[in-house]
């Protein structure tokens, strides 16, 4: 499905990561009640110090804005059937992209999220993709195996990001004298196309803009570079000022056509699913077109180096097994070449190959799997999966909301029927339900946001469905997190700016103090002069654009209404009441480490 | 169009003058782009704003990167800031004739004199433009200036650079921009990025990274018109049809060179309004020449009043004078206020 058909086209650079990281941990952020887990009093300022002394404990970024952009990024190559070519007019066309990174779980890693507003491939007046959002990108298959030799904080895994762009929003394809985009442009023409979906990996993740730091071969060493750069950012962050420490990747992407059916926020085709105890492996995609067989490996094989000399797993065989795991046909083979960092940089991970045409009609309904020449099996097909509509839900207290995930086989919309686990999981499955498929192919289940929390859901299609007790493996399972934020009892609350302050602001103030830049948090003049700018970027309405604020989208409704009726009030005097924060400090249980909260454990939880 | 006096250079000390002056020129042209930019209301113009906004932020880059050669040959880089209306840095100006830049609203002058300041040795005959704009060469653009510096630096032995000297980098901003100068070839990648950024290449108005480079981004502004591709013509571009969408009407209804402006009538919120932009813009300036004297992380505080100058300026552009129908702008007058300036 979807990108791995042509046309596509394919790019390539790198990304910054500026999240504010301290709402990560436990012990700084209560994402239960969406606050500041607070010390007795403690003003917002010395929390503000304790969050820049966490630093030489893996809190790397307390100065960040959350913007996450683009920069060396460029259009790489286009496939219009004919393999990757270099000599289209639209290759090495500049990729704008500009969002700002959330957490829908603060705790964990596997639920992130880049809101934005528009996506720009070229240039106003040149060839040009030009973008509107539809819907927020979405991470998916984050891939802990990935860059074993860059051993620092996150900086071994990569992860897929992937959104469409509806036509009916206001896609642009000015094709010009790029005979890829006037393909494309013809292509989208189609009445079952909606629009172009885009998928790009990011990997080999950067910190204090040092590759060095992540080199775990001499593990004293690695710590002591690491102190001293953690001691240096402190140094600056206590020296005031505007101290963002963005984090880099690597990335490649591919822009293809969104047709219906498909999934948006995470790849619908046919999922090979990285094998347990296999060579490091990800789990890879696969599309057959006619006697094409279309492989994207853009989160699959891993690197060995810091050099990113990607693992030579040497010929690996793309195999059509049956029902019982017997093979019944071979489909045809990739060698090194095929798959090594050259290619990986040149397609984005993209591997196509020529089938014979039996051998394609056996695979139409075949597991597919990927195999070495030694008999290791890296990955192999699940032909049913179900995959949420909204992959990450937000919810306030008291509302219900109904989850819908869509059941594919081979990359396909199932009919009626299908039965569907449903596997609620937070650090280990705790409730399941089973539902079956309606005649569009989804399930559909209520999502009842009774407290403040975050949850998964994992979805196990089919009869003999196993519940993976350990929670969530995204490598192998799909999942929708729902955050609800709670009631903090707001409403009865008088709009005194005291109570705005130490019982909204506080959190935004103490926690992102790039937010000082913008709006004083803690001025009550400032914010009331700016009540209706701050209407605007609170509303709800609103909520998928690069200026939502807060950024990481907790603003619980009580606390917006306290804000509303304070803004609606008479001007304040202006004073600075920071020194009038006091609360508690809300504790954190300790956790058992689980299989499933390893990507709470990347951020230190 | 801006033109640098030819000089030969054959020492050092020529390169550290001829560097010198390039940082004063990519400092000076900030404040007149500045107050072209926040002249335009929020919300209006998205356009224009955002054309001119890209601008000013490469023109930051080039001034780091500048300051970076001069510090890794062993120069120690002065910002001087200029005053308006009045000329750059160096002995610019075109046709001999020293060019005064003066701070205007949003407006065709504006764009003009942006235009002028970023001209190309040859200007790419593009339909519109051709009528409107010539060009007579007598002594130096941006472009052939820092080619000449870049064919003296090429001769420098190894030693000549200094490794990690009071460098600024990307860590912090400008991802992909800055980067430290150590060797010629740093120094040969950072002059081609400035000159392509500011002209483009020599047939066509693309930068190194296939962007439009400035002198057509204030081009498309200054004709309301998106330059735009025309496969199979002469020139390769045209000006328009697609209209950029400027509403010169949208503009704060500004006066031009507020330094040359009396305050002392104004009403006391006017007034108010300058003293923040003053203070905000003297902290800026001490803390850039701090950070590019050997502390960057004083980068970060610079930027921070960066922030405190634009919700000055905000200010400022909003309100109004003596004169009820117009409304003041910042002077951008260095007046050092803090212990710590150092100029």
């Amino acid at each position: 499905m979807s990108v791995l058909e042509t046309p596509h086209i394919l790019f390539r650079g790198k990304v910054a990561w500026d999240p504010i990281t301290t709402n990560n941990y436990s012990t700084m952020y209560d994402e239960a009640t969406a606050s500041w887990a607070q010390i007795p009093a403690e003003t917002a300022q010395g929390f503000r110090d304790e969050a820049i002394t966490a630093v030489e404990n893996g809190n790397w970024n307390p100065g960040g804005t959350h913007r996450s952009s683009f920069f060396d990024t460029q259009i790489s190559g286009v496939d219009t059937g004919g393999g990757v070519a270099t000599v289209d007019p639209f290759v090495g066309a500049p990729v704008g992209f500009q969002g700002m990174l959330v957490d829908c779980e603060p705790y964990g890693a596997f639920s992130s999220q880049l809101f934005f507003d528009t996506l720009s491939l070229g240039i106003a007046g040149g060839c040009r993709i030009y973008a509107p959002r539809t819907t927020r990108f979405t991470a998916r298959y984050i891939n802990f195996r990935r860059n074993g030799a860059n051993r620092m904080i996150a900086g071994v895994a990569s992860v897929i990001w992937q959104t469409a762009f509806a036509k009916t929003d206001g896609l642009q394809i000015d094709a010009f004298d790029s005979p890829a985009l006037q393909a494309l442009a013809t292509a989208i023409e189609d009445p079952d196309v909606l629009g172009l979906t885009v998928r790009w990996n990011s990997y080999f993740t950067v910190y204090y803009d040092d590759p060095t730091l992540g080199d775990a071969s001499d593990p004293v060493r690695q710590k002591q570079r690491q102190a001293a750069s953690a001691a240096a950012l402190q140094s600056k962050l206590r020296g005031g000022g505007f101290q963002p420490n963005p984090a880099r990747s690597d990335v490649v992407g591919v822009v293809g056509l969104w047709r219906k059916g498909e999934p948006i926020h995470e790849p619908g085709d046919r999922a090979l699913l990285s094998s347990e105890g296999a060579t490091a492996f990800g789990t890879a995609f696969a599309r057959i077109d006619g006697d094409t067989l279309t492989l994207d490996l853009g989160n699959s094989v891993s690197e060995v180096d810091q050099a990113l000399t990607k693992q030579d797993l040497g010929s690996i065989d793309v195999v059509a097994l049956d029902s019982d795991g017997k093979d019944l046909a071979t489909l045809g083979s990739l060698t090194y070449a095929d798959y090594d960092q050259a290619a990986y940089e040149s397609a984005s991970g993209l591997v196509t190959l020529k089938l014979d045409p039996a051998a394609a009609k056996i695979a139409a309904d075949a597991d597919l799997c990927l195999r070495q020449s030694n008999g290791t099996v890296l990955a192999t097909e699940a032909a049913l999966r179900a995959i949420p509509l909204v992959p990450n839900l937000y919810l306030d207290q008291g509302d219900t909301a109904t989850a819908v995930a869509q059941v594919y086989a081979r990359g396909v919309p199932v009919g009626a029927g299908v039965p569907v686990t449903i596997a609620a999981s937070a650090s280990s499955v705790t409730v399941t339900s089973v539902s079956q498929t309606d005649a569009n192919g989804q399930v559909s289940f209520d999502v009842i946001g009774s407290q403040g929390q975050v949850n998964g859901f994992v979805f196990v299609p089919g009869a003999d469905a196993v519940v993976p007790v350990g929670g969530i493996d995204p490598q192998v399972t799909t999942y929708m997190y729902a955050r609800t934020l709670p009631d903090n009892g707001l409403d009865q609350a008088p709009a005194t700016w005291a109570n705005v302050y130490n019982a909204v602001l506080i959190n935004w103030y103490a926690m992102a103090p790039c937010m000082d830049n913008w709006l004083r948090l803690d001025d009550p003049a400032q914010v009331h002069a700016y009540g209706p700018m701050l209407k605007t970027l609170t509303d709800p309405v609103n909520f998928e654009l690069f200026r939502y604020m807060p950024v990481v989208r907790d603003m619980t409704a009580d606390s917006r209404r306290l804000l509303y009726r304070f803004l609606d009030g008479p001007a304040p005097g202006a004073m600075k009441v920071a020194a009038m924060a006091t609360a508690t400090l809300v504790a954190e249980p300790e956790h058992e480490p689980t299989n499933a909260e390893l990507s709470r454990a990347m951020r230190g939880n | 169009m801006i033109r640098l006096q030819a000089r030969p250079l054959e020492t050092l000390q020529d390169a550290y003058d001829l560097l010198q002056t390039a940082i004063g020129v990519e400092f000076g042209t900030l404040p007149p782009y500045l107050y072209a930019l926040f002249s335009i209301p929020p919300g209006k113009n998205p356009a224009a704003g955002a054309r001119i906004r890209s601008v000013m932020l490469q023109e930051m880059v080039h001034m780091c990167l500048a300051c970076n050669i001069l510090n890794a040959l062993g120069g120690a880089p002065k910002l001087t800031p200029p005053t308006y209306p009045g000329p750059l840095p160096g002995d610019i100006g075109p046709h001999g004739t020293p060019l005064d830049i003066h701070l205007l609203p949003l407006s065709r002058d504006a764009m003009q004199q942006a235009m002028k300041i970023e001209e190309p040795e040859k200007v790419p005959d593009f339909p519109v433009l051709k009528a409107s704009l010539a060009a007579g060469p007598q002594a130096m653009t941006i472009g052939q200036f820092y080619t000449m510096l870049d064919a003296y630096l090429a001769t420098l032995p190894p030693a000549a650079w200094h490794v990690d000297r009071n460098q600024i980098t990307d860590s912090q901003f400008f991802a992909g921009q800055i980067f430290a100068v150590n060797s010629y070839a740093d120094a040969n990648l950072a002059i081609t990025q400035i000159i392509s950024e500011g002209e483009g290449a020599p047939d066509n108005p693309l930068d190194f990274q296939n962007d439009i480079a400035h002198f057509y981004r204030f081009g498309e502004v200054f004709y309301d018109r998106v330059l735009t591709k025309a496969p199979g013509t002469e020139t390769g571009y045209t000006w328009g049809p697609e209209p950029l969408g400027v509403d010169w009407d949208a503009v704060y209804p500004a006066i031009s060179d507020p330094g040359e402006h009396d305050f002392s009538n104004d009403p006391p919120e006017a007034q108010a309004a300058q003293a923040a932009c003053d203070a905000a813009y003297a902290e800026m300036v001490d803390e850039l020449q701090r950070a590019i004297s050997g502390e960057p992380g004083r980068m970060g505080n610079a930027a921070q009043a960066m922030f405190d100058l634009r919700m000055a300026m905000l200010v400022a552009f909003r309100s109004p004078l003596a004169d009820p129908t117009k409304v003041s702008g910042p002077t951008f007058l260095y007046k050092p206020t803090t212990e710590g300036a150092v100029l």
